[in-house]
C-alpha cells in the first residue's frame, strides 16, 4: 500500500483521512476555546444593549414597546431578557451566574441595599455621578429611591421603583365581620378577633422563602421597638437580646397561635398567600401596589372590593417598610453612554405610566388613579408616612436566612422570645464583626 | 509448558500477525479517532473539576477578581458549620428511603407486570410516567398537593373525617423534609421497575418450570430463582440510586427551598446557597467537592463491576 493511497496526500486534492482526523480534533478544541473566548467578552456595542430584569410577561411585553420607540427615535437598540417571578430570593443568582458565564448583561434591574451592593462591592457596576448631572436625575427622582442607590457614598445605580409596603385588605371581608380600619395596634388586634370569629383567616402571608411572612414581624417590631430602635437594630447597633425584641417575637408567636395568620403559613409560597388574599381566603396581608396590577386587576374582582391602610404602630412617627429598586450599568458595557441614555429614557415621567408603573421612582409620574385608583390611594397614604428598611436588604443574605430559621423556630414554638432575641444578636453580632 | 511460557508464545504469534506486511500497526490512530471525545472530556469535565478543586482552596466570593489560597480553611470550616450537619444526615435519610422504597416497589410492580396481560403495557407506562415529569413540575404539583388550608391531601383528610391528621406538611421541621421524599420516591419508582422488568425476562422460563414440578410454590420461586437472577440489576440499581440521592437538589429546592429554617438543607442546596447566594464560593465548592467524592466512591463498586462483566 504505496503512502498516497494510504493517507491520500499529494496531487490528490480530496480531504485526506489525516487531515479529517486533525480537524475533528481541532474543532471541538478551537470551539471551547472560542466559548472560553467569546465567553469572556460582553455584549454591547454593534448588537445594541442588553437589559437584564424580573419583570413579568404583561410588563415585559409594554417595556419591549418602549424600548422599540427609543431604537426609532435615537437608533438604540435593547434586547430585554427577563427572568420573571424570580424575586429577591432568586434573581441575583441569576444575574451572578449570567455574569460569571461571561455573558454580562449592559444594564440591569435590581433592588437596593445589601442585595445589591455585593455587585458593587466586586467592581461590576459603574458609578454613574457623571450621568446624574448629564441628565439631571437629581431633581426628577425620588431622593430616598436615590439613596437606596447609593452604595460607600457613590451613585451605582438610578431608582426605578420606591416600594412602600402597606396593609391591602379585602374591604367586604371587613365589613362582613363588623370590622373597621385599624387606627392604632389594638384596633388591628379586635378586627383579627372579629374576622377570625366570622370565618375568615385575617393575615395572609406566605413563610416559604421567608422574606413574606417577615414582613409581618417587622412590623411587630416597629411597633414594639420603635423607629429609632428598630433603625439602630437593623444597623447592628444595639444589641437585640433586649426585651422590646422579646415582646415583638412573643406578638409575632401570639400571632400564630391565635390563628390570626394563614394556616400553616410556613410551608405556603408568597404568590400564593397573595391569591389567597385576593380570593378572599383572608383579609389581608402586607405588600407593595404591584399587588393591584399582578393579582387584583386580573382576578377581575370590583376595585371596590379591595382597599389599603397604613399599619398602625402607635409611635409619633408612623412608618411603614420599603426598598428601592433600580438599575444599574455593568463594568464591561461597551457603550455606557448608549446605556445611561437608556436608563434615562426609562424614568421619563410618560415612559413611566406608559409601562403601568404603580410605584415609580420618577416624581412625576404617580399612578394613574383611573387605572390603578388602590395603588393611587395607597401613593397618598404613603406620603404622609416615612420608611424603613425592609430587612432583607438591611441584612446580606446569609444573615437574613439565619433570621429568617429563627422567625420559624419562633412560629413552631422550637424558639421561645428571649431565646430567639438572643439568637439574633448572636446572628448580627458575627455579621457586625466580619463587616 | 508453564503458563509463563504460554504467554510468551501467544505474546510472539501476536507481533508476527501485526508485523505482516499490509496490515497497519495501529499506533495513534486509535487515540487520534478517541480525540474529540477526549478533548470535550478534558474541556468540560476535567478541567472545570480541577478548578473547582482550587477554588475550594480559595477565599473567592464568586464575583471579584481576588482567589486568595486558604488551604484547608473552607474544608476545616464544614466541621463548624451546624446547617452541614442537619445537611448530611438529610443527606443520609434521603438516601436511605428514596434507595429502599423505590428498589422495593420497583422489583414489586416488575414482578406483578411482568406477567402476559393485555393491561401489563398500560401499567408500565403509569408507573414509569412520572419518571420523565420535569421536576419542577413535580415539585409544583405537590406542593399543591400539600397546601395546608386548599391541598388535596388535606381536603380528603377532612372530607373522610380525619381532620386531626391534617398537617402543614411543608411548613414544619417535623414532615417538610418526609413530604418531599414521598414525590421522589413517587418519580424514582419507575427506573429500578423498567431494570428489574428486563432483567426478569432474561430469566429462563425452564428454570421456573423445573421448579413448579419440583414443587416450589411462588413465594419459594421468588425467594430461590428471582431475586438471586437479578443480582447484578440489583446492584446497578443500588449504585445508580445512591449517586442520584446524593446529588439531590431540584425537588428541595422548589418544594421547600430548604426551609422552614434549615430543616430541609441538604449537601446540594446548601452548597447552593454558599456559591450562588451568600457569596462563599470558596466555601460552597468545598461543599461541592465533598459531595463528588461521595457520589464517586458510590460508584465505584459499580464501576469496578461493569469493568469485571466486560
Amino acid at each position: 500500500m504505496s503512502p498516497t493511497t494510504r493517507w491520500g496526500v499529494g496531487d490528490d486534492p480530496s480531504p485526506t483521512r489525516r487531515g479529517v482526523l486533525t480537524a475533528a480534533v481541532a474543532a471541538p478544541a478551537l470551539a471551547a476555546l472560542s466559548s472560553c473566548a467569546t465567553g469572556i467578552a460582553t455584549s454591547s456595542g454593534a448588537d445594541g444593549l442588553t437589559l437584564l430584569n424580573y419583570e413579568d410577561i404583561d410588563a415585559a411585553t409594554l417595556l419591549r414597546e418602549q424600548l422599540a420607540q427609543l431604537e426609532t427615535d435615537s437608533g438604540i437598540s435593547t434586547t430585554v431578557d427577563t427572568v420573571p417571578g424570580s424575586g429577591a430570593a432568586q434573581f441575583p443568582d441569576k444575574l451572578r451566574t449570567r455574569i460569571l458565564g461571561g455573558n454580562a448583561p449592559d444594564v440591569w434591574q435590581i433592588w437596593g441595599g445589601q442585595i445589591g451592593q455585593p455587585f458593587v462591592d466586586a467592581d461590576l457596576t459603574q458609578d454613574l455621578e457623571e450621568y446624574y448631572g448629564t441628565y439631571g436625575w437629581d431633581s426628577a427622582l425620588s431622593t430616598s429611591g436615590i439613596d437606596g442607590m447609593t452604595f460607600h457614598g457613590a451613585r451605582h445605580g438610578v431608582p426605578l421603583n420606591v416600594a412602600s409596603l402597606g396593609a391591602w385588605c379585602n374591604a367586604r371581608v371587613f365589613e362582613e365581620a363588623g370590622a373597621t380600619i385599624p387606627s392604632t395596634y389594638d384596633e388591628l388586634e379586635t378586627a383579627n378577633e372579629l374576622i377570625l370569629a366570622s370565618g375568615v383567616t385575617p393575615g395572609g402571608f406566605g413563610g416559604k422563602y421567608g422574606w413574606h411572612i417577615m414582613r409581618l414581624y417587622e412590623y411587630l417590631l416597629e411597633v414594639c421597638a420603635g423607629p429609632d430602635l428598630h433603625d439602630a437594630l437593623l444597623r447592628g447597633e444595639e444589641s437585640w437580646d433586649q426585651q422590646a425584641v422579646v415582646e415583638s417575637f412573643d406578638l409575632f408567636r401570639a400571632w400564630s397561635d391565635r390563628g390570626w395568620i394563614t394556616d400553616g403559613a410556613l410551608g405556603v409560597a408568597p404568590a400564593d398567600a397573595e391569591q389567597s388574599f385576593v380570593q378572599g381566603t383572608t383579609a389581608f396581608t402586607i405588600s407593595g401596589p404591584w399587588i393591584e396590577s399582578q393579582y387584583i386587576v386580573p382576578s377581575g374582582k370590583p376595585r371596590e372590593e379591595f382597599g389599603t391602610f397604613l399599619l398602625p404602630t402607635g409611635h409619633e412617627s408612623v412608618r411603614h417598610s420599603g426598598f428601592i429598586e433600580g438599575l444599574m450599568i455593568s463594568s464591561t458595557c461597551g457603550a455606557p453612554d448608549d446605556a445611561a441614555a437608556l436608563i434615562d429614557f426609562l424614568v421619563q415621567p410618560d415612559v413611566q405610566r406608559s409601562l403601568q408603573n404603580t410605584q415609580s421612582a420618577a416624581l412625576e409620574a404617580p399612578p394613574d388613579p383611573e387605572m390603578f385608583p388602590l395603588s393611587a390611594q395607597w401613593a397618598q397614604i404613603r406620603e404622609q408616612s416615612e420608611i424603613y428598611t425592609i430587612q432583607d436588604q438591611a441584612f446580606p443574605k446569609a444573615v437574613a436566612d439565619s433570621y429568617f430559621a429563627v422567625q420559624s423556630d419562633v412560629l413552631q414554638g422550637a424558639l421561645d422570645g428571649p431565646q430567639a432575641a438572643r439568637d439574633m444578636q448572636q446572628i448580627v453580632s458575627d455579621w457586625t464583626e466580619t463587616r | 509448558m508453564s503458563a509463563h511460557t504460554l504467554d510468551r508464545t501467544a505474546a510472539r504469534s501476536t507481533r508476527r500477525r501485526t508485523d505482516q506486511p499490509g496490515r497497519a500497526r495501529p499506533g495513534l490512530l486509535p487515540l487520534a479517532f478517541a480525540a474529540p471525545a477526549l478533548v470535550l472530556y478534558l474541556g468540560f469535565l476535567v478541567w472545570p473539576a480541577l478548578q473547582a478543586l482550587w477554588i475550594s482552596l480559595t477565599d473567592w466570593d464568586g464575583l471579584s477578581d481576588q482567589q486568595n489560597f486558604v488551604g484547608l480553611d473552607n474544608y476545616l470550616a464544614l466541621f463548624d458549620d451546624k446547617v452541614v450537619g442537619i445537611a448530611a444526615v438529610n443527606n443520609v435519610l434521603w438516601s436511605i428511603v428514596t434507595i429502599v422504597l423505590p428498589m422495593t416497589l420497583g422489583l414489586l410492580f416488575a414482578v406483578v407486570l411482568n406477567r402476559k396481560s393485555r393491561t401489563s403495557p398500560i401499567f408500565r407506562t403509569i408507573f414509569y410516567a412520572p419518571a420523565v415529569l420535569p421536576l419542577v413540575s413535580i415539585a409544583s404539583i405537590w406542593a399543591w398537593l400539600y397546601d395546608p388550608s386548599d391541598g388535596a391531601i388535606n381536603t380528603v383528610l377532612r372530607t373522610i373525617g380525619l381532620s386531626g391528621l391534617e398537617q402543614s406538611w411543608l411548613g414544619q421541621d417535623s414532615t417538610a423534609l418526609w413530604s418531599v421524599m414521598i414525590p421522589a420516591v413517587w418519580v424514582r419508582t419507575g427506573f429500578p421497575m423498567l431494570l428489574y422488568l428486563a432483567a426478569l425476562q432474561s430469566i429462563p422460563d425452564e428454570l421456573y418450570e423445573a421448579a413448579s414440578m419440583d414443587g416450589a410454590n411462588r413465594r419459594k420461586q421468588f425467594t430461590r430463582i428471582t431475586f438471586p437472577s437479578l443480582r447484578d440489576t440489583h446492584y446497578i440499581v443500588l449504585a445508580l440510586s445512591l449517586i442520584e440521592s446524593f446529588k439531590v437538589f431540584d425537588l428541595v429546592y422548589a418544594m421547600t427551598y430548604g426551609g422552614p429554617g434549615y430543616s430541609t438543607q441538604v449537601m446540594g442546596t446548601w452548597m447552593y446557597a454558599n456559591v450562588f447566594q451568600y457569596f462563599n464560593a470558596g466555601y460552597g465548592t468545598a461543599i461541592a467537592v465533598v459531595i463528588t467524592v461521595v457520589a464517586v466512591a458510590a460508584g465505584i463498586p459499580y464501576v469496578r463491576s461493569q469493568v469485571k462483566s466486560s
